[in-house]
């Protein structure tokens, strides 16, 4: 789970590490009220889940009262890289004498934890590596091991922190590892972490957390009361909530073939075998859905499924495709009939099964006898006909 | 020797548990040589599982800990049903009890778990297998099967196959069923991994019986990129692949933890990009993969 700025910043409080005074607020009236509170200028920050908010216009400096409104009008309402915004940072603007970035992730190559950090900080980290790489330090902490001050040292040093600053840079450090054990974070990211203060008077120096990224591990969530605390403010997608709310790996598409099946890699092969059929005949078809039902599904979980699936209004056929290793194909064929029977959909339905109780659950659907009720031998054929009839249903509604 | 000895005695943690009922039950049938469970709460009871050792019933003790078991009955491997909660210290039990190869099926244990108790194996040179995947299966005489793969889809012949997904490994195997395996190894889902593609090649071109691998591998992380950069150098075994997740949005997770792209890093194409760079082809699909296979095969006049 990715955080919010106004969320990150929170966990990294938490562990004292210093953040410019900021409010987060949903409306130009919250706006204007935290503006007052923390002074002017300030700066409005639209909180979204995604990188180069500032080069969309969502990141915008205030000098006053009107001017907060007005940006924070402005910025509200955007959506950002495809993103809806759900609020505004209003922050202590800095004086900004340097910037650098710092970060520890999981390392998936090297299986363990790795510290990067760079004195050219301010854009991505990709851009900077690939401008300045030299630049670009790292540092693995095993995953049997820990991060001390002695190596949070060494690291504030290599990067280019000077005198006084390596100190507080090595505490930072030390305290963004504690953030991510504690948290079980995946990534936590200060960029920038700035250098502030008045250029001419050393002892109003020091060094701010400016911007943060934090995402959290989705799997460690029963460690941390089920992270209620971060629920997303905004309504996420309605089939999505849906799936959520039955336990189902769902996640919507744009495109017109509903695809069920189970396993996560059948699955996304599925979606691109649909694609693919729909490349090849021309039309253009494409998935509308990645619908996991997990190993063992009962005809229940099939029924649900389907029911999700078919209320989609942009969905004009279903692939299921079933390899059956825990899961019975009995159990889905039987799980089928029951949705279509509760349901009255009339929407073509292709499936392909195989593996446990294939023949047993085919044998099903065909004394079924329903005509809206397609088989196919292969996954491949499966994909090519549920993209034909999908097609085939866009054709005929755009004729009417 | 691939991955695991012909025979060689497994205990099962979480044996008792609904899950670990139900797949005991079936690893036996496949001629699994299980020798106990581990449970502290039902230590020194016995769980009789009907029918399935040939025709007679398997009684199989439920010991303590991972060490008692693996004193009494001489283990060389676990196969860990544990739920999530638990799963780490379940692991690190096996580990530190000298538990020589521990299956961990499992999904949904916290990175920082995973990636504790797969740094400690490595330390103590034991081999991990998962979390969050389907398991093991060897194809010897009769094999040994760790975790929930089916048994009978195979029989044994000169492939090896190594995947990042459950379902996948059996529809590819299903493919290639004609032809036959050495061994079939879920490497699993999740971000950090004991058993890595590239190791799972290592093993594969170390194996006499292997003839060729098949390999299959999704979106997130760069394992696939990895193993193809160790095949180009250092395999003498042809390599057929197959990459699902082309359509998968970036920033969404697809089902399995470690399957996502983020900051446009670990697409599919990406990566069947990197596999033919190192020549190795790239099917379209499962299906596509298979035949590709069949070529190599034909055209190294294997089996």
């Amino acid at each position: 789970m990715d955080l919010y700025e106004y969320q990150a910043r929170e966990l990294l409080e938490e562990q004292d590490i210093p953040t410019p005074g900021a409010i987060f607020a949903q409306n130009s009236h919250e706006v204007a009220e935290a503006a007052d509170k923390i002074g002017y200028p300030c700066v409005i920050k639209a909180q979204v889940k995604i990188g180069h908010r500032g080069q969309a216009g969502g990141v915008k400096i205030a000098h006053n009262r009107d001017e907060a409104i007005l940006e924070s009008e402005a910025i509200l309402p955007m959506t950002i890289h495809g993103h809806k915004v759900s609020g505004v940072l209003v922050a202590e603007a800095k004086n900004i004498l340097h910037e650098y970035y710092v970060s520890i992730s999981v390392d998936r190559t090297s299986r363990d934890f790795d510290v990067l950090a760079t004195a050219n900080g301010g854009t991505e980290v990709e851009e900077i590596a690939k401008e300045h790489p030299e630049s670009v330090k790292r540092l693995h902490i095993e995953a049997l091991g820990d991060f001390d001050l002695e190596a949070a040292t060494k690291m504030a040093e290599s990067i280019g922190f000077y005198h006084a600053d390596v100190d507080q840079a090595a505490q930072i450090l030390l305290k963004m590892w504690r953030c991510f054990k504690e948290n079980d974070a995946t990534l936590v990211e200060i960029n920038p972490l700035a250098k502030i203060g008045d250029p001419d008077d050393e002892s109003t120096k020091q060094l701010c957390a400016l911007d943060a990224k934090i995402s959290l591990d989705d799997n460690a969530a029963f460690r941390h009361g089920g992270w209620t605390r971060f629920v997303d403010p905004i309504v996420p997608d309605p089939f999505e909530q849906k799936a959520r709310e039955h336990g189902l790996h769902y996640v919507h598409l744009r495109g017109e073939v509903g695809v069920i099946g189970n396993g996560a890699g059948l699955v996304m092969s599925s979606l691109d075998a649909v694609s693919g059929a729909g490349e090849e005949q021309g039309t253009g078809i494409k998935p509308a859905n990645f619908l996991d039902i997990g190993g063992g599904a009962s005809a229940a979980v099939m029924a649900g499924s389907l029911e999700i699936v078919l209320s989609d209004p942009q969905v004009e056929s279903v692939f299921i495709n079933v390899y059956g290793g825990i899961t019975s194909c009995v159990e889905v064929a039987n799980g089928i009939l029951e949705a279509v029977k509760t349901l009255g959909s009339s929407k073509p339905i292709v499936v392909r099964f195989d593996g446990n109780a294939a023949a047993e659950g085919l044998h099903i659907l065909a004394e079924a006898n329903n005509p809206i009720i397609h088989v196919s031998q292969t996954m491949e054929g499966a994909a090519q006909k549920a993209a034909q009839l999908a097609a085939e249903a866009v054709g005929s509604k755009e004729v009417r | 020797m691939l991955f695991i000895e012909d025979g060689a005695p497994v205990i099962v943690q979480g044996m008792t548990g609904h899950q670990g009922m139900t797949h005991t039950a079936r690893m036996l049938r496949a001629g699994t040589n299980i020798v106990g469970g581990v449970n502290p709460r039902k230590a020194g009871a016995t769980v009789t599982f009907p029918g399935a050792k040939g025709e007679k019933d398997a009684d199989i003790p439920v010991f303590a800990t991972c060490s008692e078991a693996r004193n009494a009955t001489g283990a060389k491997a676990s196969v860990v049903f544990v739920p999530p909660r638990f799963a780490k210290d379940a692991v690190v039990e096996a580990v530190e009890a000298g538990i020589e190869l521990v299956v961990v099926i499992t999904e949904g244990i916290p990175v920082a778990d995973s990636a504790y108790f797969v740094e400690l194996a490595l330390q103590k040179g034991v081999r991990i297998i998962g979390p969050n995947c389907p398991g093991l299966i060897t194809l010897g005489d009769p094999g040994v099967n760790l975790g929930i793969i089916p048994d009978g889809i195979v029989g044994r012949g000169p492939l090896g196959l190594v995947s990042k997904s459950g379902t996948l490994t059996y529809q590819l195997m299903g493919e290639l069923s004609d032809i036959g395996f050495t061994a079939c190894l879920g490497a699993g889902g999740d971000p950090i991994v004991g058993t890595t593609l590239l190791e799972a090649l290592e093993a594969f071109e170390a194996d006499p019986n292997t003839k060729a691998v098949m390999m299959i591998g999704e979106i997130g992380g760069f394992a696939e990129q990895e193993a193809a950069a160790w095949a180009k150098e250092h395999m003498t075994k042809p390599v057929v692949a197959y990459i699902a997740g082309f359509t998968a949005p970036e920033g969404k997770q697809m089902g399995h933890a470690g399957a996502i792209v983020s900051g446009g890093k670990g697409t599919a194409q990406d990566k069947k990009n990197a596999l033919e760079a190192a020549g190795i082809p790239v099917g379209k699909t499962p299906g596509q993969a298979a035949q590709l296979m069949r070529d190599v095969l034909d055209k190294a006049n294997i089996a």
